[in-house]
């Protein structure tokens, strides 16, 4: 288990800067910073800019993502913003729109 | 889904957090945290927030109020600045507190409000309740008719005299204030005292005492 985890039941409004490992079921606006993975679950919403390592995505972001790794896109996701990453994967039934950027 | 949420020690917040479930902060939290469950501030934790919760443990660090609708621990190790509110308030050996603290039922939503009524508006309130200390502090109603006298002797002798007179004026309220300033001092527990406090503390005399425009009319006397 993650060190930190956002609850299903809380809202955070603001800005999240994170050394660790992060797992949002709840919702977040505003900003958020990682330099470690994050984990977006199923029901959770994210609308805010987000950079991070390795990010997972099964519930809903509203944002920018900008990650250092791989940007895993699952079942059910739904994703609506640019997506900047060295690698991605789009699952089957995941929910995009935006662009997606790859160094290449 | 756990309800359970856990603000690590390497993370960062800057915000409002609020939302029900228990909350356990071993980071940094700045804003405001409203929570319906139980809070958590961890040893490493530490928190600039006005917290209400419904219960709230503290281990490590808090700057700001805090309202448990049930009850608020600070344990061993605990460091708050901050009014504390709860019907019930436990704070162990070892924890370091700097605030009002005040148990019994929250006449709730009041005591809290008033509070903050306190602190957004002081000079209002200052001004509010600078006629009521009139009937009640004697000292000021010594000191205050003095410096009336004195100016009205005032313009009679040369300049230098007015000048002298409000410094005399002073000192004289300086050594009538302790007494009433004593008096806030004292633990007055009420938040509903609060306010009577800041009524108690003497208004400032000197200034009133001399009328907007008197210095400038002695200047034009004296030329």
């Amino acid at each position: 288990m993650a060190s930190t985890v956002i609850g299903a039941g809380i809202t955070i409004e603001g800005e999240i800067s994170a050394d660790e490992e992060l797992v949002v079921q709840g919702t977040i606006r505003g900003k958020l910073d990682a330099r470690e993975g994050v984990t977006v679950e199923a029901g959770a919403t994210v609308e805010a800019d987000i950079t991070s390592g390795p990010l997972t995505v099964a519930g809903t972001v509203t944002g920018n993502i900008s990650s250092s790794d791989r940007v895993d896109l699952q079942a059910g996701a739904r994703v609506i913003g640019n997506v900047k990453a060295t690698r991605i994967t789009i699952a089957d039934g995941a929910q995009f729109k935006g662009n997606v950027d790859m160094d290449v | 889904m756990t309800l359970l949420t856990v603000i690590g020690r390497g993370v960062r917040v800057r915000g409002r957090i609020h939302g029900e479930g228990d909350l356990t902060i071993g980071g940094h939290v700045e804003g405001e945290i409203v929570l319906a469950g139980e809070l958590t501030v961890d040893a490493g934790g530490l928190v600039g927030a006005n917290v209400s919760a419904r219960a709230i443990v503290v281990h490590g660090a808090v700057r700001g109020d805090l309202t448990g609708e049930e009850v608020v621990r600070l344990e061993e190790g605990a460091r708050v600045v901050g009014d504390i509110r709860a019907p019930r308030i436990a704070i162990a050996k070892g924890a370091l507190v700097r605030g009002l603290v005040q148990t019994g039922a929250l006449s709730a939503a009041a005591a809290p409000r008033a509070s903050t009524q306190t602190r957004a508006a002081p000079a209002s309130h200052a001004k509010a309740a600078a006629p009521k200390p009139a009937p009640a502090a004697a000292p000021a109603r010594v000191s205050r008719p003095t410096p009336a006298a004195v100016v009205k002797q005032a313009p009679l002798p040369a300049a230098p005299a007015p000048r002298a007179a409000p410094v005399a004026q002073k000192a004289v309220t300086n050594h009538g204030a302790p007494p009433v300033a004593a008096r806030p001092v004292t633990p007055s527990v009420l938040a509903g005292a609060a306010p009577a406090a800041t009524a108690q503390r003497p208004p400032p005399p000197v200034i009133p005492a001399l009328k907007k425009g008197a210095k400038a009319a002695l200047k034009k006397k004296a030329t």
